[in-house]
């Protein structure tokens, strides 16, 4: 690599991540922002209906909430910089990043699955459908998977329930497993619903980017060479990945926010169902430290996204670094 | 080029193995029950489904029923109560109250030993109750004029009062005074309540504060034999219909709080059952009294006249609730739940008290309430169409609960639906909280005052339980049925749902249970 395109490349990478840092930050402050506007106190919450209120006091002075917003703000900072935390959970007494790694593995499994399973349901579907244009395949394909479109998640979350744990037993109602082949068992339904609700608009879009390559010039050129029909769908395939990706990368982000409903349908310990109780307890230490680390996720997850797509097609990097006014 | 698709292909083959270890998976599991120690055949523990988990196991600043449920399987208090709520016995074997209602003597039980083993002695008692009493952030504190706790023996304990407080015996079997070890055994007192040891039947052996908490049997218990599980797991699914479902494959073996709405499968089902009792509870619209239209007695009486009580118990219990009358339910002594005459259910009365108002062409005010409770969202559309024919337009205000929490304790409503409940078997519980305008809920928040009814109640506190102490709280809720700071709807009873084969669970009517009867199978 010469030394201007890497200079290039360091431009483009490090705009990606000033971006992202960005994002971070203003996650930060708005998150502060609204947990404190909103009405609510965490006080009211944690000591229940009881609570004199010197004792309601007492615990706003412990919280430090009888402090002006910026004083706020500014310890929070401080917390934030010098451990990494946001602070002691108020309702759970525990550090709220610890917690959120506590629970943070059940997340990932459940996205992981639900990941891998929305490319083994839409892959082959949208190379089906591509290949097969216009035929009732097609038709099939494009319009059965949109019928749980119009189901709301927990829903369908209830009705697999019902069907694969209530009545076939073959699933578990809820809850994780322990080991490898007990997380795989306790995801199965879970992932499934988030992947029924994902796939339409992965196998839309992969169908339509598949149509426009099988068109493209250079499978014709393919074709007049002779070549197989099999080794032409692989470049076809290659080809249509790109945008497939993008928009999977931002499903992924998606789906971590659409962990909360299916997580809180099949009592699983994810962060989606710790961010609820927090939500409820205006648990504020609590309700930053997941919203702050579920924005790192979904920033890596874009930015892997992004590098991956550069490191696919080089014009993504060129047209991402001259929209930054960074060199071509 | 090769090279990616080939790892396309990996990828695929990977994604395609993994569906095939999701099924392989489901075919191993589906076999039996996995869940800890629930395999069929020799099962010793009992998994509790719970909406909330147990987040401090300190039994003087905790009030919420996630930890003081808990708190109460591992700390016991001298005395305490049965299914109806009547005072006994419990690490007391005996007690005694002088004449005067100044002095309460109670003498432990032979033989009573903490889970570590430790023998429990009268000192532990008097630190316990000393300690709670200098507890600053006491979420029960006890209310009465104590003048001094002592141990004339290493058996009795002597609480002597500075002026006679009927209450004492019933707010001395709250879980609040349960006994831990003198000094705590020599620990600090955050390290005791990690690891906490007490007299109850379980002891806390594995513990996630977000998550489940498990008990194991305390070896040392002093009800000899008991308890019969080996195990408790109190397990968090927020979820109510998850935890139906979960009960209902066997997944749990019982569920602490069923929604109403489904317990009639729940009773009727193949693998399943509920436990009930009576309960302390009553849900009530709270009528703010310092409010433009409320503070008139008449359109308080119109709106209690207009509605039916009935139609609501009807509308959301399903058969498992009681219409309210009085503000005390029928399960707290001096009750006048069948004798009081309720302001209830008459339109023609409803218009003729709001003629007599302020506005006798009706107004507009709204009723507060906390979303996601569906029993309190039917029982204020009811209210709205019974105001509505009188010329009263209710909007209703559904807010989250900790919205709603700080706007009543800000006074900010005008009426708004709650659960009033007593915390320990006596009438000064739920009288001096709702009733009491010097208090700190000034009246539940409804700021009602009615001189005659904060005489009376002062006055029952020191009479003695009898007929006297009858007539007062006779009194009082007539008078608080009259002038309607509140319209009681119905008092629901306290249900549990387990799996068929479980027995001997104890079901009480602060919405705990006892487990240590309880046998699997």
């Amino acid at each position: 690599m010469t030394t201007p395109r890497r200079a290039a490349l360091a431009t483009w990478l490090g705009g990606v991540i000033v971006h992202a840092l960005l994002v971070v930050a203003l996650v930060a402050v708005g998150v502060f922002l609204i947990v404190r506007l909103v009405p609510g106190d965490p006080a009211q919450m944690v000591l229940g209906l009881k609570a004199r209120p010197e004792q309601i006091a007492d615990m706003h002075h412990r919280l430090g909430l009888d402090q002006p917003l910026w004083r706020q703000f500014a310890s929070f900072l401080g917390t934030l910089v010098t451990t990494g935390d946001t602070g002691e959970s108020i309702a759970y007494h525990v550090s709220s990043r610890a917690l959120v790694m506590q629970r943070m593995p059940v997340s990932l499994w459940l996205i992981g699955c639900s990941a891998a399973l929305v490319v083994a349901i839409s892959l082959p579907l949208a190379m089906t459908a591509a290949l097969h244009k216009g035929g009732w395949i097609d038709q099939l394909v494009r319009v059965v998977p949109t019928v749980t479109l119009g189901m709301p998640e927990f829903w369908v979350g209830l009705v697999l329930i019902l069907v694969f744990a209530v009545t076939l037993k073959v699933f578990p109602v809820g809850g994780t497993q322990p080991g490898i082949d007990g997380m795989l068992y306790s995801m199965a339904l879970p992932s499934l619903v988030i992947a029924l609700a994902q796939t339409p608009f992965i196998v839309r879009s992969l169908r339509t980017r598949i149509l426009d390559v099988l068109g493209a010039d250079f499978v014709t050129t393919l074709r007049a060479a002779g070549l197989p029909e099999r080794a032409i769908r692989r470049h076809v395939l290659r080809n249509s990945l790109l945008p497939a990706l993008q928009l999977y990368g931002m499903k992924v982000s998606f789906l971590m926010g659409g962990t909360l409903v299916v997580e809180q349908v099949f009592g699983l310990k994810g962060v989606g169902t710790l961010l609820f109780s927090a939500i409820t307890a205006r648990d504020f230490p609590l309700i930053q430290a997941v919203a702050m680390y579920c924005a790192l996720g979904v920033v890596a997850v874009s930015v892997a996204v992004e590098i991956a797509g550069g490191l696919i097609d080089h014009r993504v990097r060129g047209r991402a670094a001259a929209s930054r006014g960074g060199a071509r | 080029m090769r090279k990616q698709f080939k790892a396309i292909r990996a990828a695929v083959a990977a994604v395609a193995a993994a569906a095939a270890a999701l099924s392989l998976a489901a075919c191993s599991q589906s076999g039996g029950r996995t869940t800890d120690g629930t395999v069929s055949g020799a099962r010793t523990t009992f998994t509790y489904a719970r909406a909330a988990s147990v987040t401090s196991m300190n039994l003087w600043t905790e009030i919420t029923s996630n930890n003081a449920f808990a708190i109460d399987k591992v700390f016991e208090p001298l005395v305490s109560f049965d299914t109806h709520g009547r005072i006994i016995d419990w690490l007391a074997k005996s007690h005694t109250i002088s004449k005067d209602g100044l002095t309460y003597t109670f003498t432990l039980r032979d033989g009573l030993k903490f889970s570590d083993g430790t023998d429990v002695t009268a000192a532990d008692a008097v630190f316990s109750i000393e300690r709670h009493q200098a507890e600053k952030d006491a979420a029960l504190p006890l209310t009465a004029d104590i003048a001094s706790v002592t141990a004339p023996d290493e058996h009795t304990v002597e609480i002597r009062l500075n002026s006679a407080y009927t209450p004492l015996l019933a707010e001395l079997a709250n879980f609040s005074n349960g006994i831990v070890p003198k000094d705590f055994g020599g620990k600090s007192e955050s390290a005791f309540f990690e690891h906490p040891v007490g007299t109850g039947p379980f002891v806390v052996s594995k513990w996630d504060k977000s998550g489940d908490l498990t008990f194991t049997k305390n070896e040392h218990y002093w009800q000899k034999g008991k308890p019969g599980i080996s195990k408790l797991v109190y397990k968090t699914v927020e979820d109510g219909t998850q935890a139906v479902n979960q009960l209902k494959t066997g997944e749990v073996d019982g569920i602490e709080s069923p929604a109403l709405e489904n317990l009639d499968e729940l009773e009727n089902g193949a693998d399943t059952k509920v436990e009930t009792t009576g309960s302390w509870v009553t849900h009530t619209f709270f009528l703010n009294t310092a409010d433009e239209h409320l503070s008139d007695v008449h359109v308080r009486r119109a709106l209690a006249y207009a509605l039916d009580r009935g139609d609501v118990t009807k509308a959301v219990s399903f058969g498992h609730a009681v219409t309210a009358k009085t503000v005390l339910p029928k399960g707290i002594e001096y009750s006048t739940q069948d004798s009081i005459k309720p302001v209830d259910d008459d339109l023609a009365k409803a218009k003729k008290e709001l003629a007599q108002s302020k506005y006798p062409d009706g107004f507009e005010a709204k009723i507060l309430l906390a979303s996601g409770n569906n029993a309190y969202a039917q029982a204020a559309q009811l209210l709205q169409s019974a105001a509505k024919k009188i010329g009263v337009t209710l909007d209703i205000d559904s807010v989250d609960i900790a919205t709603f929490r700080s706007r009543f304790k800000a006074y900010d409503y005008q009426i708004m639906i709650n659960s009033a409940q007593a915390d320990y078997p006596d009438a000064d519980s739920i009288i001096s909280f709702q009733a009491d305008p010097d208090g700190f809920s000034k009246s539940y928040w409804t700021s009602y005052s009615n001189p005659e009814v904060t005489k009376e109640l002062r006055e029952a506190q020191v009479t003695p339980d009898g007929d006297a102490r009858a007539d007062l709280y006779a009194k009082i809720q007539q008078t608080l049925a009259d002038d309607v700071p509140y319209i009681p709807l119905y008092s629901p009873q306290i249900v549990k749902a387990v799996r068929k084969d479980v027995t001997g669970l104890e079901v009480l009517p602060n919405d705990s249970v006892r487990f240590q009867d309880v046998k699997l199978g």
